[in-house]
């Protein structure tokens, strides 16, 4: 999701498009923790099963101690409650409304409780509660657990070791060259901006024609940038030989080794336990 | 006699859609080992042969091509790019778009890991390759962090890992502030002493590259004229004229006051900074800045990229607020007024042209200024006319602001600042891709706004412009304003300090030039 929102602080950027309100800060975080160490084609599989189990098991239980075993993975990685809290409360608070929309508007299993406010009816039933919370966790759990999967992993090493077990390295520059060019076009979205300000372009209030000419006068520079900066990058990967083998080789091998096979037989095997264990009691 | 690593015959090459040949009947050897500058005028065809010596025409860019373009023996109508990546190796102009992966030794390492060699004769080359360009320290760091200089010697050393016989460099300085220029030309000077590849350089800065340069090649309307016209080439900045209306063809301004029917300096300045500090996260950009500009001053701002020049104008214009500090104009304190009021009276243009194009036609782009801010919209749009016909832009009036060359879209905005006639015109390198003419044009008009009262501030990394056309300088060093004062006093600091490359001494008399080209 993206926001518009406006950064004051020290005159820019002024108007810009960011994560910052919904996901405050989400990249990686270098860090030497085990979690920060952990070969990243093994923190992809760990987050592909945890994300499997969410939607496998549809009950508030096992949500709950996914979200334990999550916070402690937090904790594991160096980052703590705290950071958590700090990080993901509009998430936490998105997830606490849809909590509180199942809890007065689903209606079956047994009544809990009612009560009359302002001549509205309210009333909770145990299925509203169970139903509120399966879903909490599962909105909590999907966000958080990706959100400490990107903040420990190396985005650089993930799609090189991604590259090296068989995705096609076109794919995986598409990625590498996307995240290089991020903090590019941030700067220049903010010196456009400038350039309307100094322009006399005034965005001060709001109206659907001031709207359009901001999405015009925006876009119309980035684009021809994006644009201009693809074709000089064109040039400069080609004539340094892109593309011209189906397989390249790599100076870092990030191939498996034999522990790394071991931790990946040992995540898929806690995965399956934890998944009959709980599908057995729900 | 060795084979020559580039043979070119009769090449002629037409872009599609355009009835006029880019190059025209180019003939040229270049042997191993040779450096070989090559320079001319914007729009002259030198990026276009640079395209052509990397195959990249005609197999990525439509058009005709005729005559032969063989390199290290290769015919380069049966070779694309990618073939002849071992052969020849291009550093372009941006080098902040050349670059493609996120850290210093991938980006070394992507060539040679793309041509399928071994780790361990990667590494070799990555750690050569760092070595030439003075970068073997930083193998670790992310690109995004490296600055201008850095990452263009990046781009050389990643071409340079794939161990080419041809190196070409496309402009590799146009982006850089002095002590980039500097880092990237002797790194290129010193592959010129060590290494036997053949090096083509395409340059405006020749001062820097003709006492190494075996030839120097002059390039216009896309065929090679030798030592032709050479007079209208950038680096005869020390001979210019200042045209404007009231003294066409004058010399340059004295250092005097010489402002219409006023006093030859008012006592009450215009624009006033007082004690003005910024900060960027942990970063100080400006430090307790304070200083003021009167009626009839064109000051210079000066300093390394990240010193502070840019910021200091968004300060002035209020894009950027200040930590601490107050701006006064004309006696009024303005540090609280919003953009688009303290506009009225300052014109802002930016370094890149391409952040502040927002039209569909040039007309609509110069008038654009005017709509927002002009005091009699009549007026200014009847000297948008006028200023479109002198700079030589009303043939590409309803044409894509877009499509202009880099120069023409320079003088587009400027004009666009200018015809509303703000009394303090803020100028972010204004003079970046003009010819000769056009230089004298656009400092003309700078004069002329000088002579009738008004206040330019001009960020210029052209030492022969501000000796000849400013009376103040303002250098900066990692946010500090460390010398404010006349321009043949800002030099003789300068050159105390050692900072040679800001010194119009180091830029080539016209003599000097002449006889270089005289004896290729």
């Amino acid at each position: 999701m993206i926001g518009v929102g406006r950064l004051k602080k020290n005159g820019r950027p002024s108007y810009s498009i960011n994560l910052k309100g919904f996901l405050p800060g989400l990249t990686y975080m270098p860090g030497e923790t085990t979690l920060h160490r952990l070969h990243p084609l093994i923190k992809l599989e760990l987050l592909i099963c945890y994300g499997l189990m969410v939607f496998a098991l549809p009950h508030y239980i096992p949500g709950l101690c996914l979200l334990i075993i999550l916070l402690a993975a937090y904790q594991a990685a160096g980052m703590g409650l705290t950071f958590f809290w700090r990080k993901l409360r509009f998430i936490i608070i998105f997830g606490s409304l849809i909590f509180f929309v199942h809890l007065i508007f689903v209606h079956k299993g047994v009544l809990l409780w009612q009560s009359s406010l302002l001549g509205l009816q309210l009333q909770i039933w145990s299925a509203g509660v169970t139903d509120g919370l399966s879903l909490l966790f599962r909105f909590i759990n999907i966000i958080s657990s990706s959100y400490l999967f990107v903040a420990t992993t190396d985005p650089n090493s993930l799609a090189y070791s991604l590259m090296q077990v068989g995705l096609p390295y076109r794919f995986g520059f598409m990625l590498i060259t996307s995240l290089r060019f991020i903090p590019v076009f941030y700067m220049e979205l903010s010196q456009v901006r400038n350039a309307q300000m100094a322009k006399g372009i005034d965005l001060e209030g709001f109206s659907l024609k001031k709207f359009s000419l901001i999405i015009r006068y925006l876009f119309v520079p980035l684009v021809v940038s994006a644009l201009s900066k693809v074709d000089s990058l064109t040039i400069s990967m080609e004539s340094r030989a892109f593309g011209l083998h189906q397989k390249r080789t790599y100076l870092e091998q990030r191939s498996f080794t034999r522990r790394d096979w071991l931790q990946v037989i040992l995540v898929l095997g806690c995965s399956l336990a934890f998944y009959l264990v709980m599908h057995r009691y729900i | 006699m060795e084979e020559p690593v580039v043979k070119l015959e009769g090449l002629t090459f037409t872009y599609a859609g355009s009835e006029t040949p880019a190059l025209k009947d180019i003939n040229l050897t270049v042997r191993p080992g040779e450096f070989v500058t090559v320079t001319g005028p914007s729009g002259c065809g030198k990026s276009t042969l640079a395209l052509c010596l990397t195959g990249f025409i005609p197999h990525s860019f439509d058009g005709v091509m005729e005559g032969k373009v063989i390199i290290g023996g290769r015919d380069t109508r049966t070779c694309t790019a990618g073939e002849l990546a071992g052969i020849a190796g291009l550093v372009q102009q941006d080098p902040e778009s050349q670059l493609c992966t996120l850290n210093v030794l991938d980006e070394v390492a992507f060539g040679p890991e793309n041509i399928c060699l071994p780790p361990d004769i990667i590494k070799e080359r990555v750690k050569w390759a760092l070595s030439a360009v003075g970068l073997s320290g930083f193998t670790d760091r992310l690109v995004h962090t490296l600055s201008g200089g850095e990452k263009q010697r990046l781009a050389i050393a990643s071409v340079l890992a794939m161990r080419p016989q041809l190196l070409i460099l496309d402009e590799p300085t146009a982006n850089l502030d002095p002590r980039g220029c500097r880092e990237v030309l002797s790194v290129i000077k010193k592959l010129h002493q060590e290494q036997k590849t053949a090096i083509i350089v395409i340059e405006h800065r020749l001062q820097y590259l003709l006492p190494f340069s075996d030839r120097l090649i002059l390039m216009e309307e896309g065929r090679i004229t030798g030592e032709q016209q050479p007079q209208r080439f950038h680096y005869y900045y020390p001979t210019f004229k200042v045209k404007d209306d009231q003294q066409t063809g004058s010399a340059c301004p004295s250092s005097s006051h010489d402002v219409d029917g006023k006093s030859a300096l008012s006592n009450k300045p215009l624009l006033a900074v007082e004690d003005i500090t910024v900060k960027y996260e942990q970063k100080i950009a400006l430090k307790r800045i304070s200083f003021s500009l009167y009626p009839g001053e064109t000051a210079a701002v000066m300093g390394d990229n990240g010193s502070g020049k840019t910021t200091l104008l968004h300060v002035l214009l209020g894009i950027c607020k200040p930590d601490q500090g107050r701006v006064f104009f004309d006696g009024e304190d303005i540090t609280g007024a919003g953009v688009s009021r303290r506009a009225r009276d300052m014109g802002l243009t930016f370094q890149n042209p391409n952040h502040q194009l927002f039209e569909r036609t040039v007309i609509k782009e110069a008038r654009l200024h005017s709509h927002f801010l002009a005091a009699d919209l009549e007026q200014s749009l009847k000297r948008v006319e006028q200023l479109l016909e002198r700079f030589d832009l009303s043939s590409y009036r309803e044409q894509v602001p877009f499509a202009l060359s880099l120069g023409e879209k320079k003088r587009l905005t400027f004009i666009s600042v200018l015809a509303y006639q703000p009394p303090i015109l803020l100028l972010d390198e204004p003079l970046v891709g003009q010819d000769m003419e056009r230089l004298e044009l656009l400092l003309g008009a700078i004069n002329e706004h000088r002579r009738q009262g008004g206040i330019t501030i001009m960020i210029c990394h052209e030492p022969p412009v501000v000796k000849c056309c400013c009376q103040r300088v303002l250098f900066f060093e990692d946010g500090n304003l460390i010398f404010d004062g006349p321009t043949e006093e800002a030099f003789n600091e300068l050159a105390r300090r050692g900072r040679d490359e800001y010194l119009p001494q180091s830029c080539f008399a016209p003599e000097a030039v002449k006889g270089a080209m005289m004896g290729s």
